[in-house]
């Protein structure tokens, strides 16, 4: 019996209809036995009153043995009123033998009294129901100066004291039948109005599994009963406070890809300095030498080369800074660009960073929130591996899906990163710095894409972290983005 | 069914009481005074109060006397007390008749469709297989009464004639001191066949039919002296007697008398000659000749 897991609107019913039924078979039982009871007295009583007047009206006959006056006494007696009804009465002498019956056809004089007039009493002693039959039997013997003289025995028809027993049990039956359908039907409706903000409550928690909690209006919080609003209450101020913060999760991580944006500019601040050195001194050969032809033209090929490195540091710097409004699709130029951004940073680290772009043309992804994505976790591998080790970033296309792979040869990531990272702590954005904002933020790019992370052990004993991306059409990009 | 109350005079005279003496007895001879002692057998219905107190008022009109009906269970009770004249009439059998022929004498005879002559019916229940007395062998059988001769007499002078007597040829018989209760007797199965007076169960036929509807007559008598109306021999040349006589006899020319003959089914009285009861002695004879 799984009756605790029925819903409660069902249970309190059905716990009503159970107790109900249980206190009807007890009361039932309790008034009919005190009816079959009453009855058995009642029938005594007539049955008394009845062979009182016949033995009284009997002794001198049955002294004589007078068949006649027997016969005329038991025919007389006969057709009396009542609630009980004699059906056959008769009168036996001393030996056992029928004087007269009311019946003479069915029980003549001369024959021993029938057994089912004489065994049910013999069992009994004084009256014996047989409800089958309708019946009751009843015998009394006579004494004449203090000898026995015969006895009267009568059949009672007590249908009438049947009936009303039955009427009795049935009225009971149907009452407390239509009872129990009102209390259960009363409980079923009350029960449910109770459970109303229960249900309520449980709707808004549900919704809040998508992710948005919204706060219960206030007009239904009103209509609650004081049992619920204080839940109702204490679940908006849970709302409250997770939308607030929600909103500085999102302003942390803007905060967060700025300052990873501060630290490439100053990386590439470095990259651009270097060239520049470079730049000023061509100028100087070209001031000095300038003409001599052969001079010249290499000076202004050394110039080109080295603006060329600025110009596509600044182009990179300005790709990743304009990346919100970005909705092209990826291309492999754009993995190509954030080597570039990152070089300068695991040149600064003395991080040798292994680049494998295995990527052809296009693929169908939106190309700002992969280069986010890859971005932070080079730069996460960048930041693990120790100095003149190995970083790999790699990223192979299949039929259906682009992989990417980034590893390093750091000590490994704690579980909790981990837990941000996979998104198997499905929990709200952590707040401060170093709780892992960025491997948060990393999960959250990587669900709009319907990605899927795993993280492993990598050859060189670091973390090895993969990423696999479906290329598939099924999501919009522009939804996506 | 006029009130015996329609009269109050009536009814005091009819309850033959002390004060109702004194007042009357101021106007009348002493002799005339004293009530008419008038005894009725069970061989009419006697169930039927409202016809005995009819017959009374009516009998005390016609006679001038005040009627004391006096009432026994048994046709022996009233032969006694009519014999030893403790009553002055008595309406009874036709067989305590001739059993005290010498002490008895006719004051009328009543008259039954046309004449004063009666039957008597051996009854059975309606699905009773016998066609004659015969058949009846080792059965149970009610008689009316010992001293009746429809209720007894001719049934057992016919187990006579056959060389039979009641308790030898019934496997079991009683009296039920009433013709109307030998009909009772046989309709409830109490008995198989009983003996019955004729005229007692033609009147039943017509007042009770559901009664006589479970029997059925399996032989009737020869024609026999109806009951009569005697008194003690003593008494037979009184004037008392004379005027009841009278009473009788005059009773279908009074309109009280017919309603009492209507309720009696008879169509009067007439006085006879006690030869009218030689076939009941007859059987007398042969009954006692055959010996219990």
């Amino acid at each position: 019996m799984k009756l605790h897991r029925l819903p409660i609107t069902a249970r309190v019913p059905l716990t009503v209809t159970i107790f109900m039924i249980a206190v009807s078979i007890f009361t039932s039982e309790r008034v009919l036995s005190r009816l079959i009871e009453t009855q058995t007295r009642q029938i005594q009583a007539l049955a008394d009153v009845y062979l009182d007047g016949l033995s009284l009206a009997l002794v001198d006959s049955m002294v004589r043995e007078d068949v006649w006056q027997v016969f005329d006494v038991l025919d007389r007696s006969q057709h009396r009123p009542g609630e009980i009804r004699p059906t056959e009465t008769i009168v036996a002498g001393a030996d056992g033998f029928v004087i007269a019956s009311s019946d003479p056809v069915r029980i003549p004089s001369q024959i021993r009294v029938p057994a089912n007039f004489t065994q049910p009493i013999a069992q009994t002693g004084k009256v014996a129901i047989e409800e089958d039959a309708q019946r009751a039997y009843v015998r009394r013997d006579v004494l004449y100066e203090n000898q026995p003289v015969g006895s009267i025995y009568a059949a009672l028809d007590i249908a009438p004291l049947l009936a009303e027993r039955r009427h009795v049990l049935w009225t009971l039956i149907l009452t407390n039948m239509a009872l129990t359908v009102v209390l259960a039907g009363a409980a079923w409706f009350i029960v449910g109005r109770m459970m109303r903000p229960v249900r309520t409550l449980t709707g808004y928690l549900e919704r809040s599994h998508d992710g948005q909690v919204d706060p219960i209006p206030d007009h239904v919080v009103a209509l609650a009963s004081r049992d619920y609003q204080r839940p109702f209450e204490a679940f908006n101020r849970l709302a409250t406070a997770v939308a607030e913060r929600e909103a500085l999760g999102a302003k942390l991580a803007e905060e967060e890809r700025l300052a990873s944006l501060g630290r490439l500019a100053s990386g590439m601040a470095h990259e651009i300095n270097n060239p520049l050195g470079g730049l000023f001194n061509a100028i100087d050969t070209l001031k000095r030498h300038g003409a001599d032809v052969n001079t010249r033209s290499t000076t202004l090929d050394l110039v080109e080369r080295g603006l060329k490195g600025i110009r596509d540091v600044v182009r990179a710097a300005l790709m990743s800074y304009r990346s919100e409004r970005d909705e092209r699709q990826l291309s492999r130029d754009d993995i190509e660009d954030l080597k570039l951004l990152i070089s300068p940073e695991a040149n600064r680290r003395d991080v040798l960073l292994q680049w494998r772009n295995e990527l052809a043309g296009e693929v169908a992804l939106p190309a700002s929130t992969v280069r986010q994505i890859i971005l932070n976790l080079a730069l996460n591998a960048c930041q693990a591996t120790p100095r003149g080790a190995w970083a790999t970033v790699s990223l192979a296309e299949s039929a259906d899906a682009l992989v990417l792979q980034v590893e390093d040869a750091g000590s490994g990531i704690p579980p909790t990163g981990v837990a941000m990272l996979t998104g198997t702590a499905d929990r709200p954005a952590p707040i401060g710095r170093g709780t892992g904002l960025g491997l948060w933020m990393t999960n959250r790019l990587v669900r709009e894409l319907d990605g899927n992370v795993s993280v492993g052990k990598g050859a060189g004993g670091g973390t090895l972290v993969t990423i696999s991306f479906p290329t598939r059409q099924k999501v919009e990009l522009g939804h996506v983005a | 069914m006029t009130s015996v109350y329609t009269d109050r005079r009536r009814v005091l005279l009819g309850l033959g009481s002390a004060a109702g003496l004194a007042s009357w007895g101021a106007r009348r001879a002493r002799a005339a005074s004293t009530p008419l002692r008038f005894a009725l057998t069970p061989v009419l219905l006697t169930s039927d109060l409202v016809m005995l107190e009819e017959l009374k008022a009516y009998l005390a009109r016609a006679t001038e006397r005040p009627v004391q009906l006096v009432t026994r269970r048994t046709y022996q009770e009233i032969t006694a007390l009519l014999v030893t004249r403790q009553v002055d009439a008595a309406w009874i059998c036709g067989y305590p008749f001739v059993a005290f022929r010498e002490e008895l004498a006719l004051v009328a005879v009543p008259v039954w469709k046309g004449q004063p002559l009666y039957q008597s019916y051996l009854i059975g229940r309606m699905d009773l297989k016998a066609d004659s007395l015969a058949d009846l062998a080792g059965t149970v059988h009610a008689f009316s009464d010992p001293d009746s001769n429809s209720g007894y007499l001719v049934t057992s002078a016919a187990l006579a004639e056959m060389g039979r007597s009641p308790s030898r040829f019934f496997r079991q018989f009683f009296y039920t001191y009433g013709h109307r209760n030998v009909v009772r007797a046989v309709s409830s199965g109490l008995a198989a066949s009983g003996s019955v007076d004729g005229y007692v169960y033609e009147v039943l036929r017509e007042a009770e039919p559901e009664l006589v509807a479970r029997t059925r007559i399996i032989r009737k008598s020869e024609l026999l002296g109806f009951p009569p109306i005697a008194c003690a021999a003593a008494d037979a040349a009184s004037a008392a007697i004379s005027r009841l006589r009278e009473a009788l006899v005059n009773m279908p020319g009074d309109i009280d008398g017919r309603r009492v003959l209507g309720m009696l089914r008879l169509d009067g009285f007439s006085v006879e000659k006690p030869e009218l009861f030689d076939g009941i002695a007859a059987k007398m004879k042969l009954v006692r000749g055959a010996g219990e």
